[in-house]
């Protein structure tokens, strides 16, 4: 299942617009991630990041009611199978 | 909501969570894991230190088929394109059309047109998203170029600032049209069974007409610029067609009733290595037709051809394993729809030939489907019939089963859906394209690490190889979703032939101030 989980830009910490680029908060981990295609957010928006890249903004309601759904999803893995070689 | 409904969805509601309690057996919450994923790639040695096997493995989301039941049908279009953030217009769409059929209703024929104009939107701005951004760096500033460079700013030197920001700005208006139809794009509200929620205003379409022109123009361009930069290249031309991206599989896309590629509906076409026609199936089929293997070191269930049987991860018109995505949708059809397009496929398989097994290739392959998707949304947005607002057909059937398929960007996707006579979700079945590429993928990487790793010997740059190798594909796993650019985590373990880890590769995301 491809998936993209929201994050929350904390700081945009280069303006230029090709090398736009912020700090994303996801729960407790910040990370850089490019906002050169998603010239409209601001710091305190929720942005969807696919390989380091901010593809699109999404309002608050919208990733609260994602991450929520991810949460049960994730709980509901484990009833599923053993799985299967380490983990990380 | 009505009542009746609103009784449905509590009772679903409830059934989901009481199955969830009583069957979850430990808690994992923990979504900083999922965020930390790294791709895992294992590689076996063998006596003389050459690799007898590799495995590449990718953390994966789950308990979505569970997660769904109990749930009303109609749910799943916004559930499910919530959940895939990275291509939500591919999985809304799937969905609806799994909705129609699962109450038997026919949509209208503006509502279709509606439904590909949206769709070849989304097909243009997701590819251009990945030509100039993901696997640019590969191509445009050159697989032997310093990592540091090999990024989007790389490509932007190469191409010129003001390119940088036409994509910017081109991919900003094309979703500005998806809203204007959908919502919002990351969460469409669009599809509906029988229809769509939202035709065009007929003041609206001269904007969108030049949208559509810019756009046929836009992806003009980009074929120009893969025409001089790679193309021109001997080099990258000896490494789109060397040995090491090579694959013989069979090959698998939607095609209209011309046997041409289409994204948005039609019948999926199987070729063989040859390009031979094996396969020619609707929805209701695809079950005698897609079958999935379950191997012990890996969530990702891969698909292969059930009439062809698995028979490993292996080449040939023997073996199940079957390639979708750009790829595979061009050698499984005859030909494309519009004549800019058309033209640009002949030199491609002109160069070549046909079928094209060069994994690399993907990215001109992708470069091709661009033009098509403009062109086709400059045929739809001037149809007279695009401004129509007869756009939907009330579904009155008793809902049972529905399946729809697409193709995304990334290749068929199919939904499954089944339900009681309430439209109650009690069976969901997804086959995602990165699943059906799965088999290939895993191909590719372990050609990567055999071309690599002899006599123990285990080249530190072999994350770099390893990964071009897959991101031809544009996966979508978790893993790849919060690198940064350019830097998927990885993790490589080299066993030896007596089962102990003797190396390990290891590259992180950059993880800025951990709480």
């Amino acid at each position: 299942m491809c998936l993209g989980i929201p994050g929350r830009i904390e700081s945009i910490d280069n303006e230029d617009a090709l090398a736009r680029s912020g700090t994303v908060r996801f729960g407790g981990v910040g990370k850089t991630v490019n906002l050169a295609y998603v010239p409209e957010a601001e710091a305190g928006d929720y942005v969807i990041v696919h390989v380091g890249f901010a593809i699109s903004v999404i309002d608050a309601e919208e990733a609260e009611k994602t991450l929520a759904m991810i949460e049960e999803m994730e709980g509901l893995a484990d009833l599923e199978e053993a799985s299967p070689g380490e983990s990380s | 909501m009505n009542e009746e409904s609103k009784q449905a969805w509590n009772e679903g509601q409830q059934r989901a969570n009481a199955s969830y309690g009583a069957k979850r057996k430990r808690i994992t919450i923990d979504p900083i894991t999922r965020l930390e994923g790294h791709g895992k790639i294992d590689i076996f040695m063998d006596e003389k230190g050459d690799v007898e096997k590799a495995y590449f493995q990718v953390p994966e989301l789950r308990g979505f088929e569970i997660f769904s039941l109990g749930r009303p049908a109609e749910d799943m279009p916004q559930i499910t394109s919530r959940i895939c953030g990275v291509c939500p217009t591919a999985h809304h769409m799937a969905s609806t059309k799994a909705l129609d059929m699962l109450y038997s209703v026919e949509p209208t024929s503006a509502a279709k047109k509606l439904r590909e104009l949206i769709y070849s939107t989304f097909m243009l701005e997701d590819h251009a998203l990945h030509v100039y951004i993901l696997g640019g760096p590969d191509f445009i500033v050159g697989p032997d170029a310093p990592a540091a460079l090999r990024n989007v700013l790389g490509v932007v030197d190469k191409v010129g600032e003001e390119v940088g920001l036409k994509v910017i700005s081109m991919r900003r208006r094309l979703r500005e049209f998806i809203a204007y139809l959908g919502g919002k794009v990351i969460h469409p509200v669009f599809g509906l069974p029988g229809g769509v929620a939202k035709g065009i205003n007929p003041a609206d379409l001269d904007g969108f007409k030049q949208l559509a022109d810019d756009g046929v123009a836009f992806a003009e361009f980009t074929l120009q610029v893969f025409n001089d930069i790679v193309l021109k290249n001997e080099e990258y031309v000896k490494l789109i067609t060397s040995d090491a991206f090579t694959h013989k599989t069979h090959y698998m896309g939607l095609v209209d009733e011309n046997n041409h590629v289409n994204f948005y509906d039609g019948k999926v076409r199987v070729v063989d290595t040859d390009g031979k026609e094996i396969a020619k199936f609707s929805e209701v089929e695809y079950l005698d037709n897609i079958a999935e293997h379950v191997e012990p070191w890996s969530y990702v269930k891969f698909t292969y051809l059930k009439k062809v049987g698995w028979n490993g991860f292996t080449e040939g018109n023997d073996s199940g394993v079957c390639c979708v995505a750009p790829l595979a949708r061009l050698n499984a059809a005859d030909g494309l729809a519009t004549p800019k397009a058309q033209a640009a496929l002949e030199q491609y398989f002109g160069m070549l030939g046909k079928p094209v097994h060069h994994t690399l290739a993907n990215h001109w392959a992708r470069a091709i489907e661009m033009l098509y998707a403009a062109e086709r949304i400059q045929q739809l947005i001037n149809d007279p019939e695009i401004t129509s607002q007869d756009i939907r057909t009330i579904p009155t059937a008793t809902p049972k089963r529905g399946i729809g398929i697409v193709e995304a960007p990334r290749g068929t996707l199919f939904h499954h859906y089944e339900t009681d006579e309430k439209g109650i979700l009690n069976m969901v079945n997804l086959i995602v394209a990165t699943q059906n590429n799965a088999a290939r993928m895993a191909m590719s990487v372990e050609n990567a690490a055999k071309g690599l790793i002899h006599g123990g010997n285990v080249d530190e740059g072999m994350l770099n190889k390893v990964e071009m190798a897959f991101r031809a594909y544009d996966p979508c796993h978790a893993c790849a979703t919060h690198a940064l650019p350019g830097q998927m985590p990885l993790v490589a373990r080299v066993w030896n032939k007596d089962g102990e880890v003797i190396h390990t590769l290891r590259r992180d995301s950059q993880v800025v101030g951990k709480v």
